[in-house]
This record gives C-alpha cells, structure tokens and sequence, in this order.
C-alpha cells in the first residue's frame, strides 16, 4: 500500500514498511527510472501493437494501401474451429514447457546446488549444469533435424534403443495420437536448462547458515527442499512459470521444424495460422486479427498470473 | 553404504547429462562426414574418417568472420543494454514500489507475449522510415527492447525479496536512490544479472526471425541467418547444415563457459549482513 | 476505400497508420536506372555453389564481367527461406537488387507482380527472342496477369531451366529380384507386387512434406487432360474434386498404402530422409522430381540407378525453375537483361546441363556426360510434348500444408479418399472466394 505524495516537480515515495528518509534534494523519483524503457518500449512495441490491431480490420497484402473491412477477419476467425481446437494442443505444450520443466528444473538445481556442489565441488556442479543447459544453446532449425532422425521410425535412434531392449518401435512424429506427446518430450529436453540455471543462481542468494541450521536439526533432503529451497527461490519460479506458460502459449519454432502442424493437424497451435497467415497467404490483415486473439489470450494469462502472484508474495 | 547411495545419485546426473548431450553428438559426427557417406551410411552412421571440408567451405563460403562480430556485435550490446534497463526498471518496480506496477508490468511483458509477427510489419515500416532498415541497429534496439521485458520480470521478482535493512542502512549512511542502486543493489544481485547477461547473449545470438527481416544485405547478417543458407528448399545440405551449426553454436557454448564461472562465484548475502 | 466503421477512434487510427505505410511504401523513389550509367550490378540467388544452377550462374557472372567491363557484380547468395519470407520487404526497399531469383508461382512472383515490385519485361522478352526458347508450359510460370495469376499476361521472369517428375529406380534391387522397368500403369503395380511378396516396401514416401502429395498428383495426371490442368491450376472452369481423376488418385493413394507399396509408417518421414533412404538402398523406387539427380549422380556410390516417368501418364508434375526476375527499384536494369541473356546461351545452357540441371536451351550434343544426357533426354520428351503439369500445392497460398495434413490422414488411415477429397476442396474454394474467382 504504498502512496504517492506529488509536490510541484519533487516526488516522494511512502512505503509502509520504511518510513521515507527526508532527503529530498538528493533523491530521484523511482518513475524517473522508468523513463528510457517507456520510450523505447513506446517506439518498438507500443506504436507497433496498436498498427497491428488496426491493421487487423482491414485486408493487406503488406505492401500498398489497407482496404478497411471492419470486423470481417474476427467474424471469419470466430468461425474457424481449427483455430480454437488448436488451443487445446497449448494445454499439453504448458505441461511439456512450463510445468514439467519447472518441477524437474528445481529438483535438479537443487541436487546439483545442495549436494552435488557440495559433496564433489562446484565444479562438477557446473559441470552438470552446462551440460543440461546445451540444448537452449542449439538452435531450433537443427535440434530440430537431429530430433527426426533420432525419431525416425525405420532406422531411427529411439527404436533401435526399443528394439534391442524387446519393446516394439513406434512412429513417433507420424502417428497421430503419439506426435503431441512426442513434440512435448522434445520441448522438456529444449527448455530444462532455462529453469536450472535461474534456480541455481537464486540459490545463492539464500543464506548458508539456513542449510546448515537445518542439517544440524536432521532435516533430510526433503525436507531442506520443501522448506528451505522452495520458500527461498519463490521469484525465480514465479518468473519461470509464467515465461514458461508464455513460451508454451506462443509456441512456434519447434512445431515448425518438427512436424509443421502434422500429422493431420495433431499438433497444430495458434501461432502456426497466424505464421501461415503472414508469410506463407501474405493475408497481414488477417494475420494480425489471428496475432492479436492469440495476445489477449497470453495477456489476459499473464494479468492473472501477476495477480496470483503478488498475492503470493504478500502473503508470504 | 551412504557412499554408494551418493555415488547413485551423481551416476544417475551423469546419464542423464550424457542423454541430454546426444543430439550434440549427431551435429558432431554429421558434420565431419562426406556428403556421399552421409547418403549411404544415413545420419546416425559413425564417420569412417574425419573431413574438415565442410567446415572449411562453409566458412569461406558465407564469410563467416564476418557473420561471427556481427552476431557477436549485435547479441553483446544487446545483452548489456538490456540488462541496464532490467536494473532500471527493476528498481523502480521491485524496491520502489511504485504505484500501479503489476499493470505497468504487465504491459512491458507485451514485448514478451507477443508474436514477433504481429509486429513485423510496423516495424519494417518503422524501420524503413527512420532509414534504420538493414542496420544492425535496428535489430539491436528491438532485441534490446525485447529482452528487457522479461529481464524487469525476473529483477522485480528479486528485488522485491531484496532485504530492506540493507536499503535503510545505506540511507542513513547518506547514500542517494542513485548511489544504493550501484553501489548497493547491484553487487547483491550479480549472480542473477549474471543469468540474465548470458540468457540475453544467447538468445540473441540465436534470434532467427529478426535478423532474417531486417539484416538483408550479406554484410549484416547474423550467424543464424547464415546457416538458413544450408537448408535448401527440396532437401538440405545435412553435412554442410551440421557443420554450419557446429561452428555457430561453438562461440555461445564458449560464452556460456567463461560466464558460468561468475554465475558460480556469486556473493554471500551472509557476508554482508 | 469505403469505411464502415463507426468508431471515430480506430477510424483515426486507421487513416493514421494508413497515411504512416503509404508514406514510407512512397519514400525514397529511385528512378535513376541509367542504362549506361550503372557500373555495378547487384545479384542475388539462393542456389548452393556446387549445384548445377550454382555453377552456370557463377560461370554466367564471369562471362558478364568479361562482355561488360568495367561493371561488377556484386553477388550475394541468400538462403530460400530469407527470400521467401522476406523477399518483398527487401524489393520494396532501397536495399532491392537489381536482379535476383525469385519462387515461381501465384503466391510468390505473381504476388510481389501484383504488388508493383517487379518489372515487366514482355518488350525486352520480344527483342531479345527468350520467348522462343520457352515451350509454352514454361512460358506459364513467367507470365502473370494484373491479379497476380499465372499464365497469361506481362512477362516478369524469366526461367532458364526445367524441372519435373520421374520415377528413379535402383536397378541392382530391379536385377536381383528379375524385374522389368515398367511402361504401363497395371507393369508398374504388377512391379510393386513383386517387392512387397518379397517383403520389400517398393516405393520410398515422405508424409510430411512434399512428396506424397506428388504421388497423389501423379495418379490424378494419370487420368486427366490439359483442360483438368487448366481448371485445377489455372482456374478455367470449375475443377470438381470428386471427378473420376480425383477420385481415382485419392483412392489408389489409399489402396497403395493399403497394399504396402507405401509404407504405412511414413506420415512423419520429411524429404530429406526419403532421398537418404533411397540412396541407402532401403528402397527400390523413388518418385521424385528432378532437383534429385544431381545429388543422386555425386553421391549414390553402392548401387546402379535410371529413371523412367512415370508409366503410363502424359501429364507429369513439373514446371519452368525458378525465375530471375528485375524488380521495379532496380538500379541497372539493362545489365540485368544482360545477364539474363547470358544464362541463356548455348555456353552457360550446356554447363547447367552437364552439371546434372534440367538445361531449357541446351544443345543436345554438347552435352558430354552420360548421365546427364539421360536427364536431357528425359525432360525433352516431356517437355516437347508440352506435358509439364504444375504442382499440386500450387493453386492456393498455403495449400501445401493443407495438402500435407490431409495426406498424412490418408496414410494413417483416419480419413477416407472421400472425406479427403471434401478436406482437400473446402480450402481451394476459399481461395477462389478471396481472390474474387468463384462464380
């Protein structure tokens, strides 16, 4: 609950926890601060955004003067049940890129910060941690090439794993019911690192002498885990979740070298119309109607997340 | 016993690393074959011998010093001034507390949320009537842009947590808002700028579509980009597109390296109080 | 521009942001293509070097340096996905070329044709008689209308070598299990038979790219005339998607699969790996196009291998290549016409040809290497018949996919030829809505 007092050109912040020092002279506004990121955000992404919702009532061929049709894509949009099917495929792609990873990321940081750094050095730990941060270090045109060809049904690396251990080989990017799952598997393995890295920085910022205190009280693993690590790190899994849930949302790159949408729209995602909309139909107009359903959803994801958030935080 | 049980776990760890490290080793044996062995033999054959020809020609062919200080050029300076503005913005969010800002926060993450399709047209047009089109700055600006969002995010979320007796000691000591960000705030913070310089670095090293749109004359271009050269329209160059990304992920890889030594270090909030 | 909007605000906005693109889509006019001025000509393609196309054109550069002196070329190899993707934002900037190589088709050339960004060129075609050495199905794809549609119209490309598909074999399998090359649709399946008794899978697919639409392509063509062409890609008269060409492809792509001459397990195979497959020797039979030999020629070591079109058929998918093309904002464009003239000699003509390319002007007898006289060859009777039928994912923008997708459901079975068909037609027709072609 913190107020703001304006004085002529001088500012002044109360927080309710500190009572604010009186120095005014010597003391910025926290706004001020603000300054050079509204502008540019204003110039890159605002100005750009509102074109770009503009320009979905209108037909554009991204070149030329826009025809004006009014809400004729959004009518045309609201129609199109692939589009709004399409979403359920983001349900699973969450699980695959921001749950999952998230649950896995904080295991896995936390055994490499509290014991594998501690009972073989931190060099191992780091060891182990670049070598599951690597695959956001690939680009996604290539792990994407080297994921068909470990999948591949006939000669395939996976099945001939299956096959010499007696399990039969699947189709895994052809059949239908298997490709999603298959696509998420790929996005854990994409993604893991991210959330490892941030956990594992985050907990160095948590005070040594509370993982002591705790293993003199014969706190096992767990239990150091559930309260220490956990309470501890909540920013960084707030910031994960949610950039995570984003990423999951907008999904595009993987899709696209992996499966195209396929095999017979199993795993076709919103942005993939939106994508085919602006490059492969040049139907901008269109496109941006589909870009900014798709953004109102991610907003609308991300206000409430905040929200839960902050509440999260008070409370704690 | 308590030996072997330990020893599980970091065996367990090191499987689980050497899983995640295969498609690093397709890249790898792919990009040292003969594109008739590659035909024969397929993609997971071992290489009968080593071939240097792919990455000598790709090298020479695209310019690739060239294309290495523009990608290194481009994802630098953004990664630097990115994490500027997350500082700035984190502080005015996270330790100001200023009014409004889940809202105020919520709009900078439209930079994240959007599709950068959405925004490419407007930008191209942006861009072409500042005579910005075909600059690196250009791609520099909205990178920058870009990654801070997501850089305020994570930084609000930190500094939020920031002990605040460290804060009220600094002022009492008569130290201004300025003054308890750098000399204060900051040094706390370094492991999580840290993350945030490399993930800024390498996700602009590795940033495709920008590039792709606004860096269209050869002596711009990103590394990215110029690997796209090796996937054709009715096949691709396999041999050629492994090499290509050997050499493109190499300098990120190594970045990654000389930074994670910082990440390590980090600084004991224990020391300070 | 009627507006039907009510709300003052977005209507603002909108004339806003429309003022905002009309402005910068005008800025910076460069009329100053000085026809004996220029002393630099910027070219740009996307083909790798040491491919067929690579080789002529670098060769073409050369002999355009040597005839034009004084005048450099400033060459710059883009990748297919750059000018795909962001190709027209390039031509309608100052940073436009002035010649370059550009996707043949209504949804690329004769889109950016459309959009003003290239140059009609129909008087230089005339004079400078490139005309004559196109067959008319090649002429197709170089010609587009005001609406952006192919055929018919102004001349804004030029294509300098072909492309179309065949059947390629491996003739050590064909040897081994005594089999014939086929001449006849009921030889081909008879052929087919024989492998599958063998447990040999006979025909190498790609479900999720390209490839499977062509076989389905393939078996249409096997029933239709240049009027079901004409209809289907060039919209003249209404193309039905359940007439007995249609009908007949999507069910014998069924049975195919049914019958294990395609396996049923190629939904999720791309291109690349069906080539690799076929080069490895797990498959007898490829049907493919052309852009295939060259690497065959180089990199097939363990096998003999030949090709036959594909049996029976008059029709076969194919087109002209791609097009150079010389967009409005070029800075030179005499010398791009120039340089267009070179690729098509007789010189830069048998170097495509002996370099495993589909040459358009070639002569017959210059071309030395065997295997490339055999592709010659091949495309000669193709295209002296004037039967070169398109792709099937050209009429629409996008279709490819919706090809892609449905394909995959015939393969896997969960959905009928006749559920296909429905699938397949709802799209086109939409396409013929937007552009203002349905009845």
């Amino acid at each position: 609950m913190a107020t703001e007092i304006r004085k002529g050109e001088r500012a002044v912040a109360v927080s309710k926890d500190a009572p604010p020092p009186v120095r005014p002279s010597r003391t910025v506004s926290y706004w001020l601060y603000l300054v050079p990121s509204g502008v540019l955000f204003t110039v890159v992404i605002g100005a750009p955004f509102v074109a770009s919702v503009v320009l979905g009532f209108t037909r554009w061929q991204g070149i030329g003067a826009p025809t004006w049709i009014g809400l004729e894509n959004y009518q045309r949009l609201f129609q199109d049940e692939r589009f709004w099917q399409s979403f359920e495929h983001n349900l699973v792609l969450i699980l695959a890129m921001a749950v999952i990873p998230t649950f896995l990321g904080l295991v896995l940081a936390s055994v490499l910060f509290d014991f594998v750094g501690k009972r073989y050095g931190a060099r191992t730990a780091s060891g182990l941690r670049a070598a599951f941060y690597l695959p956001q270090v690939l680009p996604v045109a290539v792990a994407g090439v080297v994921w068909t060809w470990i999948l591949k049904p006939t000669g395939g690396a996976l099945n001939a794993v299956l096959e010499a251990i007696g399990l039969p080989g699947q189709d895994w990017l052809g059949d239908e019911s298997l490709a999603l799952p298959s696509v998420g598997g790929i996005l854990v393995w994409l993604q893991i690192g991210y959330p490892v890295v941030i956990f594992m920085s985050g907990l160095q910022r948590v005070d040594p002498s509370l993982y002591e205190a705790a293993e003199i009280d014969g706190a096992g693993w767990w239990r150091r885990f559930r309260h220490i690590t956990v309470p501890q790190i909540r920013p960084e899994i707030y910031v994960v979740l949610l950039t995570c849930t984003i990423a999951a949302l907008k999904v595009f790159g993987p899709i696209y070298v992996l499966t195209r949408g396929g095999p017979g729209g199993a795993t076709n995602v919103p942005s993939y119309f939106s994508y085919q909309n602006f490059f492969q139909k040049t139907q901008v107009g269109y496109g941006s109607a589909i870009a900014t359903v798709l953004t109102l959803v991610i907003v609308a994801v991300t206000f409430l997340f905040l929200r839960a958030q902050r509440r999260g935080e008070e409370t704690s | 016993m308590i030996a072997l049980r330990r020893h599980a776990v970091l065996t367990a760890l090191i499987v689980l690393a050497v899983v995640m490290l295969v498609p690093f080793a397709i890249v790898l044996i792919n990009a040292v074959k003969t594109p008739a062995e590659y035909s024969s033999g397929g993609p997971l054959a071992l290489p009968e011998s080593i071939h240097l020809d792919a990455l000598r020609t790709f090298w020479e062919r695209v310019d690739f010093g060239r294309k290495l200080w523009n990608s290194a050029l481009i994802a630098g300076t953004v990664a630097f001034l990115a994490v500027v503005l997350s500082v700035l913005n984190a502080y005015a969010f996270g330790i100001g507390r200023v009014k409004g800002s889940t809202w105020i926060l919520a709009v900078f993450l439209l930079a994240n949320t959007l599709p950068q399709e959405q925004l490419v047209y407007p930008l191209y047009y942006g861009a072409k009537w500042l005579g910005l089109y075909d600059t690196r700055l250009s791609v520099i600006i909205i990178m920058t842009v870009i990654q801070a969002a997501f850089g305020t995010y994570l930084l609000s979320a930190v500094f939020g947590t920031f002990p605040r007796s460290l804060l009220e000691a600094a002022e009492l000591d008569g130290a201004g808002r300025w003054r308890i960000l750098w000399r204060v705030v900051v040094p706390i913070s370094r492991p999580t700028l840290t993350v945030l310089m490399i993930f800024f670095f390498i996700w602009t090293w590795n940033e495709f579509f920008l590039p792709l749109v606004f860096l269209i004359s050869n002596d711009n271009q990103t590394v990215p980009v110029a690997l796209a050269t090796t996937a054709g329209d009715k096949y691709m160059d396999a041999t050629m597109q492994s090499a290509a990304s050997l050499l493109g992920v190499l300098p990120a890889i190594v970045f990654f390296l000389l930074f994670q030594r910082t990440l390590t270090r980090g600084i004991t909030v224990g020391a300070i109080k | 521009m009627q507006k039907k909007s009510r709300i003052p605000v977005l209507r603002g906005l909108a004339a806003l942001a429309v003022g905002m693109m009309a402005l910068a889509a005008c800025g910076g006019g460069s009329d100053e293509n000085g026809p004996s001025g220029a002393k630099e000509l910027r070219l740009w393609h996307y083909e790798s070097a040491d491919g067929a196309m690579g080789k002529a054109w670098s060769a073409a550069i050369a002999k355009f340096e040597e005839t034009h002196p004084g005048v450099k070329v400033k060459f710059e190899e883009k990748s297919f996905e750059q000018i795909n993707q962001s190709g027209a934002m390039a031509l309608n900037s100052n940073e436009a070329p002035d010649i370059l190589e550009y996707n043949k088709g209504n949804a690329t050339a004769g889109l950016i044709a459309k959009q003003g960004l290239l140059t009609d060129m129909s008087d230089e075609v005339v004079k400078r008689g490139w005309d004559k050495l196109l067959s008319p199905s090649l002429q197709t794809t170089a010609k587009y209308d005001d609406r952006g549609i192919m055929g018919e119209g102004n001349w804004y490309g030029i294509p300098n070598y072909g492309e179309f598909v065949s059947v390629y074999y491996n003739k050590d399998l064909f040897k081994k299990y005594d089999l014939e090359v086929p001449t006849t649709l009921d030889d081909f399946t008879k052929v087919m038979d024989e492998f599958v008794a063998e447990g040999v899978t006979p025909l190498a697919n790609a479900g999720a790219e390209y490839p499977a639409q062509q076989y389905l392509y393939q078996l249409a063509l096997s029933k239709a005339d240049r009027a079901w062409v004409d209809r289907y890609q060039l919209y003249k008269g209404k193309n039905d998607f359940k007439d007995p060409a249609w009908t007949y492809a999507a069910t014998t792509f069924a049975d195919w699969v049914s019958k294990g001459y395609i396996a049923k397990n190629s939904a999720g195979t791309k291109a690349e790996d069906m080539g690799v497959s076929f080069m490895k020797g797990d498959f007898p039979i490829l049907v493919s196009g052309s852009w295939w030999w060259g690497r065959f020629q180089t990199d097939v070591k363990n096998f003999e291998w030949g090709s036959f079109l594909f049996p029976g058929n008059t029709l076969h998918a194919g087109s002209s290549g791609n097009l150079w093309v010389v967009p409005e904002k070029s800075k030179a464009k005499d010398l791009a016409y120039d340089f267009i003239d070179i690729t098509m000699s007789k010189e830069i003509q048998n170097l495509l040809g002996n370099s495993g390319g589909v040459p358009v002007a070639a002569d017959p007898a210059a071309i030395s290497d065997p295997k490339s006289k055999e592709l010659i060859e091949l495309f000669g009777k193709v295209n002296s018949a004037d039967s070169l039928a398109f792709y099937p994912d050209w009429p629409a923008p996008g279709y490819y996919d919706v090809l892609v997708q449905n394909t995959q459901k015939l393969i896997n079975g969960s959905a009928a030829p006749n559920a296909f068909l429905d699938a397949i037609a709802g799209p086109y027709d939409e396409n013929l809505q937007d552009q203002g072609l349905g009845d």
